[in-house]
């Protein structure tokens, strides 16, 4: 048996007197696609942020890759191969498309950028890094747009991006699709599904679609703690599942 | 030609120091333009690239007079080492200050920025003996440039100073240059923009701001020391709020979008006080209404202003820093 | 009479004042998430009307009454006509906008009273001493103890016991949210920076009489107004007391044992708590 890439365990987060999360166990296998669903409130935006080092956690332990992360900020986590993308779009607005990127590319080897003196060209500019993802998010053409003026689907599209550009070992995306119209859905849809060949995937998801048609585990949350896991198939016969979203069927998925 | 280009403001700042000897009848006064402008620089890499508001800039200005004239009257130290020990001391006090302030954000910052102005300054009243007090640190000499035992010329006249300081004006300029292009600079300006970003793809903003803040504390260090010889004492003033308050003011006049637009704030307060303050002295109410002006109107200051009348004039305006290169 | 009780009680009345001055500094950020630098000169602007008062042969007491009416209604109509349109700009131009607004305010102080300070007598009534025992003290230090004690109570009342102090209290949660529960949240704004305002000026009334009134008061009370809410925490009612009271009591009893070093001394215990406890002593963070 294959050890997990990411184990957490117990994993708690209150805020004063709310448990946001009240002690979360989480196995995430190298190499699939593993989703977090649950109705909002569930905590699964807070659990991201603990397992990225976005926040810290009250109780529990995070080990990645065999190290034990539960005390590293995000940009430490960053340097251990840990990546992510924000349910609410966050950018550098001001800033070229290729900047973007070409900072996300970088800030894996953040001692480079403290370089006061070289422009950011040649090694600096992280060029191939930066090229291959445009080409991947189907960007290229805005390349040199600043980020802010970019339709929302695109936003979307660069933020999943900003976590690629780290060629991160494992790839954390909070509801990459939230807001698509139609169009940009089938684009991302298609992004999320080639990631999984070069990284491990934990995606929150509320398009039923996407989750049920491409994960390999899906972990559903309710109120701060797991409810269930299982295959897509799994989950979807669950007689919990469908309490716990109020008798909603969970429509979608192919196989 | 591409370098003319890439250096652009550099040479308009060169053009400044050529064009001050020939308008200014004062070389007192043009000092204190390029000394001001250091300082306004040093605080535009704060507030224009790092998103940080610092009223602290008093601490470093008035730590590098007292550093220097010490160095120079009481320690006898040649003017090279004096200038380093006002650098030194400015970026230790940057390192200090920076530590305490730049683990809370926003206004909190600003806040504490002011607090600790407030502390040195009465750190400075209260220790007499290092700093004169009240009275300052008196007859601060301009000692004569010399390279390994030779005299290379006086500092004594006015405008001899004035090339001298020039000199050192032009260096900084290059050096603030370099940063704010470099990918460091590029890094603080995406801080700026979006600290939660910069920090999820693996920047450590708390140490970028950091070094931007010790930076920052250096060059005023180097411009508060030549003020101090400038006008031959080291005054409590240049630790005080108000000094604080005029830097900060004179950055966001000029603009903040670029280095040479502190070049023209500095300038511009420096003249307008000259000139104001003889006819009317209660001038400053008409600097507080110019700074609600600024901030309500024209938040690109005056550089913004400039580039609004070019435009006018049917050119195009420079690009934003983030978007010359691209590679 | 013991020399360190005296400079305690001094402390505490002092203190009380910082408490007011913090107070507002702390409801106006709470609620606009903008600090006001202002705040200072709203505070210099009390006591000066407080002395005009005098000088026009009005009482204290109507000086009392007029001077945070008059701050404070002069505060809603800079809030009105300049400081809503800077809301939506980054916080930077909050703070400049309001720094700019202090430089006009000490220079018309200059322009309309001088640039030397003036002094203030307390009213008649409470001119003198009161003794107790052994324990002797000015009648007019011992009043501003019981007045401000009474306005912090009315104050905590009013945030916490009141609909208005909910809606500021949910305010500083989520303006959106109060503004959907159908509370004109552009009033309540105008309303607090006003009440921030003038519980400043009420404090520069009561101080003039202790210290009289220059017109660097202002900067000064900024940063001891800083520096309380750092100590005591930001957003924290029980924090600008505590910090006050603290910030005070220690400036009294350096003032006996080191005169000169008395400001520097707060600034001091400001960074020992910064270095403690980043978020103050009762500090939300």
């Amino acid at each position: 048996m294959t050890t997990a890439i990411l184990e957490a365990r117990g994993i708690t987060k209150s805020y004063g007197k709310f448990n946001a999360l009240g002690g979360v166990d989480l196995r995430v296998m190298p190499g699939t696609v593993h989703s977090v669903i649950g109705p909002n409130g569930a905590g699964k935006t807070t659990l991201f942020h603990m397992l990225t080092g976005t926040g810290t956690v009250t109780a529990g332990t995070i080990v990645f890759d065999g190290k034990d992360v539960t005390r590293e900020p995000d940009y430490q986590r960053v340097q251990r191969g840990i990546a992510r993308s924000f349910q609410v779009t966050s950018l550098f607005t001001h800033l070229p498309v290729r900047e973007n990127l070409r900072l996300a590319a970088l800030g894996t080897s953040p001692r480079r950028a403290m370089d006061c003196w070289r422009r950011p060209l040649g090694q600096l500019a992280c060029a191939d890094t930066v090229d291959s993802v445009l080409q991947r998010l189907e960007l290229t053409r805005v390349a040199n747009a600043e980020a802010g003026t970019l339709s929302h689907g695109q936003q979307r599209r660069l933020e999943v991006g900003m976590a690629l550009a780290a060629r991160p070992r494992a790839i954390f995306l909070d509801e990459p699709t939230s807001g698509m119209g139609i169009d940009d859905l089938a684009a991302m849809k298609h992004l999320i599904r080639g990631l999984s060949a070069d990284h491990t995937v934990v995606l929150i998801e509320h398009n039923m679609d996407i989750v049920m048609d491409i994960s390999d585990t899906v972990t559903v949350m309710q109120q701060g703690k797991v409810l269930m896991e299982g295959t897509p198939g799994a989950v979807r016969n669950d007689p919990r599942v469908r309490a716990a979203y109020l008798g909603n069927m969970i429509t979608g998925g192919g196989k | 030609m591409e370098m003319l280009k890439r250096y652009r403001f550099w040479l308009l700042a060169l053009g400044v120091t050529l064009v001050l000897p020939l308008t200014m009848r004062s070389g007192t006064l043009a000092t204190e333009v390029l000394v001001y402008a250091m300082a306004v620089m040093a605080c535009n890499l704060l507030l224009g690239y790092t998103g940080l508001l610092s009223f602290g800039q008093g601490i470093f200005f008035g730590l590098g007079s007292y550093g220097l004239g010490i160095a120079l009257t009481r320690l006898a130290l040649p003017l090279p080492l004096a200038l380093v020990l006002a650098i030194v001391l400015g970026a230790a006090a940057a390192a200090l200050v920076g530590w305490f302030a730049i683990r809370q954000r926003g206004t909190y910052f600003v806040m504490l920025t002011l607090a600790f102005a407030q502390m040195f300054y009465f750190l400075a009243y209260t220790t007499p003996d290092l700093t004169g007090g009240d009275n300052g640190l008196l007859d601060i000499p301009r000692p004569p440039v010399s390279l390994f035992g030779t005299e290379l010329g006086s500092l004594a006249g006015p405008w001899q100073f004035y090339g001298f300081v020039a000199v050192l004006f032009l260096l900084v300029f290059f050096l603030v240059l370099r940063v704010t292009e470099s990918v460091f600079g590029r890094t603080l300006l995406a801080i700026r923009n979006n600290e939660e970003r910069a920090q999820a793809v693996g920047y450590n903003v708390r140490y970028f701001k950091l070094m931007a803040f010790v930076l920052s504390g250096a060059i005023t260090g180097l411009a508060g020391a030549l003020h101090a010889m400038l006008m031959g004492i080291a005054p409590l003033t240049n630790i005080d709020y108000h000094t604080s308050e005029m830097i900060l003011i004179m950055t966001v006049i000029g603009g903040t979008g670029n280095a040479f637009a502190s070049v023209l704030g500095a300038a511009f307060y420096v003249l307008l006080s000259d000139w104001l303050s003889t006819l009317w002295p209660r001038w400053l109410m008409l600097l507080g209404f110019l700074l609600i002006a600024v901030s309500l109107f024209i938040p690109r200051g005056l550089w913004g202003l400039g580039e609004m009348l070019w435009r006018k004039m049917g050119r195009e305006p420079a690009k934003p820093i983030g978007q010359e290169e691209q590679a | 009479m013991n020399v360190y009780l005296l400079q305690v009680v001094n402390g505490v009345g002092i203190g009380m004042l910082y408490f007011l001055l913090a107070v507002g500094l702390s409801i106006i950020f709470g609620l606009l998430r903008f600090v006001n630098f202002a705040h200072g000169a709203f505070y210099a602007l009390g006591a000066y009307l407080c002395f005009q008062a005098l000088q026009l042969g009005l009482n204290f007491w109507v000086a009392l009454a007029a001077a945070p009416l008059l701050v404070g209604a002069f505060a809603w109509l800079t809030e009105k006509v300049m400081l809503r349109h800077v809301y939506a700009l980054p916080h930077e131009f909050h703070i400049l906008v309001t720094v700019g607004l202090a430089m006009v305010a000490q220079e018309l102080i200059i322009t309309s009273w001088g640039p030397l300070g003036v002094n203030v007598a307390p009213p008649e009534s409470l001119q003198g001493v009161v003794m107790w025992g052994s324990f002797v003290y000015p009648k007019y230090r011992l009043f501003v103890i019981g007045f401000t004690a009474l306005l912090a109570v009315g104050l905590w009342w009013l945030l916490e016991g009141t609909r208005l102090g909910s809606a500021v209290r949910a305010g500083s949660e989520s303006t959106e949210m109060v503004s959907l529960l159908g509370i004109n949240i552009f009033r309540l704004f105008s309303l607090m920076f006003a009440l921030g305002a003038a519980t400043a000026a009420i404090a520069g009334v009561l101080a003039a009489p202790i210290r009289g009134a220059e017109p660097f008061m202002g900067v000064e009370a900024l940063g001891v107004a800083f520096v309380v809410v750092v100590v005591g925490g930001l957003g924290s009612f029980t924090g600008a007391l505590v910090g006050g009271v603290l910030v005070g009591v220690v400036q009294s009893l350096m003032s006996t044992l080191w005169p000169e070093g008395a400001w520097l001394m707060i600034y001091v215990a400001m960074a020992a708590v910064l270095l403690l406890r980043p978020h103050g002593l009762l500090g939300r963070g």
